[in-house]
């Protein structure tokens, strides 16, 4: 069709219309492209890795370590492969753990990406990014205390995906733990304190029944562990899951705004060009042609945006995967690991969804005989809508009318901008709240209310009386489980000295210590995940002897991270069956030294060092999704006032015939918006807030810890300069086009 | 007989008065013929002139243009009746702006199975050397040829011009008459023009008079006179 060409010349003419919406259709597919790509890359290799490489189901620590012919009981008793692997903790660089292990063989089996598996005396191979983090390479030698080493290569463990030192830890940071590979001899020759786990795997890949009581029959437990409550197995998936929240949701709005900045401006065009499709119709086009022809432009923005946003995306997911690759250890072991479904999605959605909602506008504009739309549309629809007719709009001088009018007659522009606005603010918001939660979270949790600096777990549980010591607090912890009237759920129940100086349970500055003696403080997770406020009644299991007890909550303290529920240790022993000054864990303030009795220390002072490493990479987050938030409103509100402006330039001309400066003219005619704006941006902060505890509390499961979701001041305060000054941005570009409208103007359109 | 008229009536409801635009209108226009309607503005001829190009439709009566019973089609295939058998013309021109002068013609064109050749019609119209030129960088005189042109270039069986010089002056109005004429006798086509210029009715082979919404006379003329000898009001 000859028509078509009238499409590209429109396009060319009114280029930055187009070019804003194509833009913000490539941000949507980019987003979705290349957050997908990256995941289902993810997904891949874990997948991939996970099955080829023989991840473990389960692994256990025994008192005494079994011996081989224990395991081959286990083993045919129940069908799972065992294999004895051996660790040690080796400090290395002064501050980092590298934890040592002998290469295992049918569970957990290492893939060495570069170099070469350690095979000989003294030879290791490191994780990569602990490599990378204390610049070892590849024939490098380590020091392991006292004994120098060779590394030959680069080593993925498909148990320490996530890498952690403990599984209580959140952060992975290579900083301070890596792990490294090396033969069974090497790891003898080492001194130090060495450990025996046994890992295990299932075709079935879940826990078999009984196993577990049956491996505490033939030497106590004093740690078994199921691949869905390792958090370093776990946590890529629960990342992979809850991505798709994100993946989705993000660009599907900037996709609505795109979509919906398309179909105004094809309603517009389809107005502006009434008198054609009139004539058109008159000369004996067919209504199904016309729609093809007015498609036209939803395919040019469609293919364009799906094009270029599928292109960018690519490229994007490139540097994206590679930021994965910092916090999960996975390994490429294919070429082509991500989904070609992907690609197919991110197109054929936007496009198919433009398609058919344009296609909606047009038609609808092509249900109006010819005759109707060759008359001018003054005359066509001579009707006021019941909004114009509203006295208050029919009052006041010339000026507020005018611009009452304006706002009124494009209620759908008005609508909008409130959407944009809102996005913008949504976003702005959710980066200003997690820019300070993070902090806050530390704060509260690691330093308000955890007052110790060392925790000790010890392999046996402890009677004597180490606790009458100054400086030291015994605690009992012990995963239970808890059930409500929903369902049931695992969680770490500690029982504490109420009076001690090392934990401080609050609420907003509020001591809940006292009210252990009415029932139990819960942390704020666990009441996330259960569901329950104060006074209502959790019942909770000992998963080794089924012993029940009901209890009321009787707070929930400031603590955002972990699931535990904290009870008087007397009350906790009483239950689990312990004898009454029974502890497994103290908490210190001076540093411990090891000894065979100590299971694990931890240190308060790491955790916190960990966690403000990782806020830079939030922070820098938090500033891109400030920068995507103006982006997204500097482009809607342009795109949207320049459309005023084109729409009114009759007017504009006629006020410049009549003598008013630009600037007054552009005072009149684009600051007509600014009460929509403001009413957006204030009306999008609670729920800013909202949605973000939403998405905290449905990933809360997944993630094990919240966020405060509090808005200071200074929030608002930065937050409205930022909107404000998009705003601003946005009537300046404006109100060049406004510059551009000639007095001819005027005088032009009337003779039409 | 290309177009006969019967009883035809329209009325528009316009709050409570009712406005007869058509009132029983009966006329039979023979083919290969030009043709005036003439008549005060509000007095019919436009709606008229529409109801016989089929895009507008009546309430009562009977209207058959080249073999088909109007009333009796649905939407598309009344669609389909404009695209094969007419052409409109109107005093605005209405070419599409963001086209050329060839590009608006192909327009037209693309509706036929056996259109006219292109090249000879915009030499036939005047429009050749300025066929690339957009309607923009042309006199309203110029884009009235480019619109005939869209609207001949099909082939069609009559033209439906509406006030087609309306917003021209004299010598330039004069001129797309000459065409008009031209085109009668060159294609055989059927040519009727709406003109509330009495003049110009000395050259159309039959008058026609309308007067709020009837038709109050019709007659044939004998002598039609050349286009440049009409007086112009
Ligand atoms: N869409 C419409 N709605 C209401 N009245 C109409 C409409 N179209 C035409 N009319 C009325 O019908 C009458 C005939 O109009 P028209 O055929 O356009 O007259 P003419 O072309 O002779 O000036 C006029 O009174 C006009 O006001
Ligand atoms: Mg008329």
């Amino acid at each position: 069709m000859i028509l078509r060409k009238s499409i590209l010349r429109t396009i060319k003419e009114k280029k930055f219309q187009y070019i804003g919406v194509v833009f913000l259709l490539v941000l949507a597919v980019t987003l979705y492209t290349s957050l997908s790509m990256a995941i289902s890359t993810l997904d891949q290799r874990n997948r991939i890795f996970k099955n080829d490489y023989k991840q473990e189901t389960f692994h256990f620590m025994t008192r005494e370590p079994l011996k081989n012919s224990q395991l081959q009981e286990l083993e045919s008793e129940y069908d799972v492969t065992l294999e004895e692997r051996r660790f040690q903790d080796l400090d290395i660089d002064q501050d980092a753990v590298l934890r040592l292990f002998n290469t295992s063989e049918e569970v957990n089996v290492p893939f060495v990406s570069q170099g070469v598996m350690p095979q000989g005396k003294n030879e290791i191979a490191l994780a990569k990014v602990f490599a990378e983090q204390h610049g070892y390479e590849i024939g490098d030698s380590i020091t392991l205390a006292g004994t120098k080493a060779e590394v030959t290569g680069y080593v993925y463990l498909p148990d320490y995906i996530y890498m952690i030192q403990q599984q209580s830890d959140l952060l992975s940071n290579p900083d301070q733990f890596g792990f490294g590979i090396t033969s069974k001899e090497t790891l003898v020759n080492i001194q130090g304190e060495e450990q025996i786990q046994v890992i295990g795997w299932s075709e079935t890949n879940s826990v078999p029944e009984g196993m577990r009581a049956s491996v505490n029959e033939k030497s106590t437990l004093l740690q078994f562990v199921g691949h869905e409550d390792n958090a370093r197995i776990q946590f890529v998936e629960n990342e992979i899951e809850g991505a798709q929240t994100t993946i989705t949701t993000l660009p599907l709005f900037v996709l609505a705004l795109s979509i919906a900045m398309v179909l105004l401006l094809m309603k517009r065009r389809l107005d502006l060009q009434r008198k054609e499709i009139g004539t058109l119709m008159a000369i004996g086009y067919r209504k199904n042609e016309l729609i093809r022809h007015y498609l036209g432009y939803a395919w040019f923005v469609g293919l364009s945006g799906t094009v270029l946003g599928t292109l960018a995306g690519i490229g994007l997911s490139i540097p994206l995967s590679n930021l994965y690759a910092q916090f999960f250890n996975l390994p490429s072991l294919s070429l082509f690991d991500w989904d070609p479904m992907v690609l197919v999605l991110g197109v054929a959605t936007p496009l198919g969804l433009l398609l058919v909602l344009t296609f909606i506008v047009i038609w609808r504009a092509l249900k109006v005989d010819p005759l109707t739309l060759l008359r001018p549309k003054e005359m066509a629809t001579g009707k006021k809508s019941w909004l114009e007719k509203l006295p208050v709009l029919n009052s006041g001088n010339f000026i507020k009318r005018f611009r009452l009018r304006l706002m009124v007659r494009s209620k759908w522009r008005s609508f909008y901008i409130f959407l944009g606005v809102m996005f913008s603010t949504v976003l702005l918001f959710f980066g200003l709240i997690m820019f300070n939660s993070m902090d806050r979270l530390v704060e509260t949790t690691y330093e308000e209310i955890y007052t110790y600096d060392y925790a000790i777990h010890y392999k046996t549980l402890m009677t004597d009386t180490d606790e009458t010591k100054d400086g030291i607090s015994p605690y009992t912890s012990s995963e239970v489980e808890v059930t409500t009237e929903n369902d049931t759920n695992k969680a770490l129940i500690y029982g504490i000295e109420p009076g001690t100086e090392y934990l401080n349970l609050s609420s907003e500055g509020e001591k809940l210590n006292d009210r252990l003696s009415e029932g139990a403080v819960l942390s704020k997770p666990l009441a996330a995940i259960l569901g329950v406020s104060e006074e209502d009644e959790i019942t909770l299991t000992n998963s080794l002897n089924d012993e029940k007890r009901t209890i009321e909550v009787a707070g929930i303290a400031d603590v955002f991270i972990g699931t535990s529920i904290y009870l008087p240790k007397s009350e906790v022993n009483e239950f689990l069956g312990f004898p009454g000054n029974a502890y497994t864990s103290i908490w210190q303030g001076q540093k411990p030294k090891m000894n065979e009795n100590i299971f694990m220390i931890e240190d308060k002072q790491k955790v916190i060092e960990s966690f403000e490493s990782n806020s830079g990479a939030t922070k820098s987050s938090v500033i891109g999704m400030a920068v995507f938030a103006v982006i997204i409103g500097v482009i809607v509100l342009t795109l949207l006032t320049n459309l005023i402006v084109e729409e009114n330039s009759p007017s504009i001309s006629l006020f410049k015939v009549m003598g008013y400066h630009d600037k007054e003219v552009s005072k009149l005619v684009l600051s007509v918006y600014t009460p929509v704006v403001m009413l957006s941006f204030f009306a999008s902060i609670p729920l800013a807030v909202l949605s973000l505890e939403g998405t905290m509390n449905s990933l809360v499961k997944e993630t094990g810890f919240l966020m405060p979701t509090e808005v200071s001041w200074w929030m608002v305060l930065i937050g409205f300069s930022v909107i404000t000054l998009t705003y601003a941005l946005s009537l300046t570009l404006s109100k060049q086009k406004l510059k551009k409208v000639s007095l001819q103007e005027a005088l032009k359109k009337q003779q039409d | 007989m290309t177009i006969n008229v019967e009883n035809v009536t329209k009325t528009y409801e316009s709050g409570e008065v009712t406005i007869h635009a058509l009132r029983e209108a009966t006329l039979k226009i023979p083919d290969h013929k030009i043709v005036t309607i003439l008549g005060p503005s509000g007095s019919g001829k436009s709606t008229l002139l529409n109801v016989i190009g089929g895009i507008d439709r009546f309430d009562s009566g009977t209207l058959v243009v080249a073999g088909q019973q109007l009333e009796f089609l649905k939407d598309h295939q009344l669609t389909d009746f404009r695209r094969k058998y007419a052409g409109f013309i109107f005093q605005q021109y209405n070419l599409i702006p963001t086209l050329t002068v060839q590009e608006n013609v192909e327009v037209g064109r693309e509706l036929s199975e056996n259109p006219l050749d292109m090249k000879s019609m915009l030499e036939k119209v005047g429009m050749y050397d300025k066929k690339d030129k957009f309607p923009y960088q042309l006199s309203g005189g110029e884009q009235q040829r480019v619109a005939i042109a869209r609207a001949l270039i099909k082939n069609p069986q009559f033209l439906l011009c509406d006030e087609p010089t309306g917003a021209l002056d004299e010598v330039t109005g004069k001129k797309i008459l000459r065409l008009l004429k031209y085109v009668n006798e060159e294609f055989g086509t059927t040519v009727l023009i709406i003109t509330h210029n009495h003049g110009i009715g000395a050259m159309a082979h039959k008058i026609i008079k309308m007067s709020s919404g009837s038709i109050v006379e019709s007659f044939d003329n004998e002598s039609p006179v050349d286009p440049e000898k009409v007086t112009w009001a």
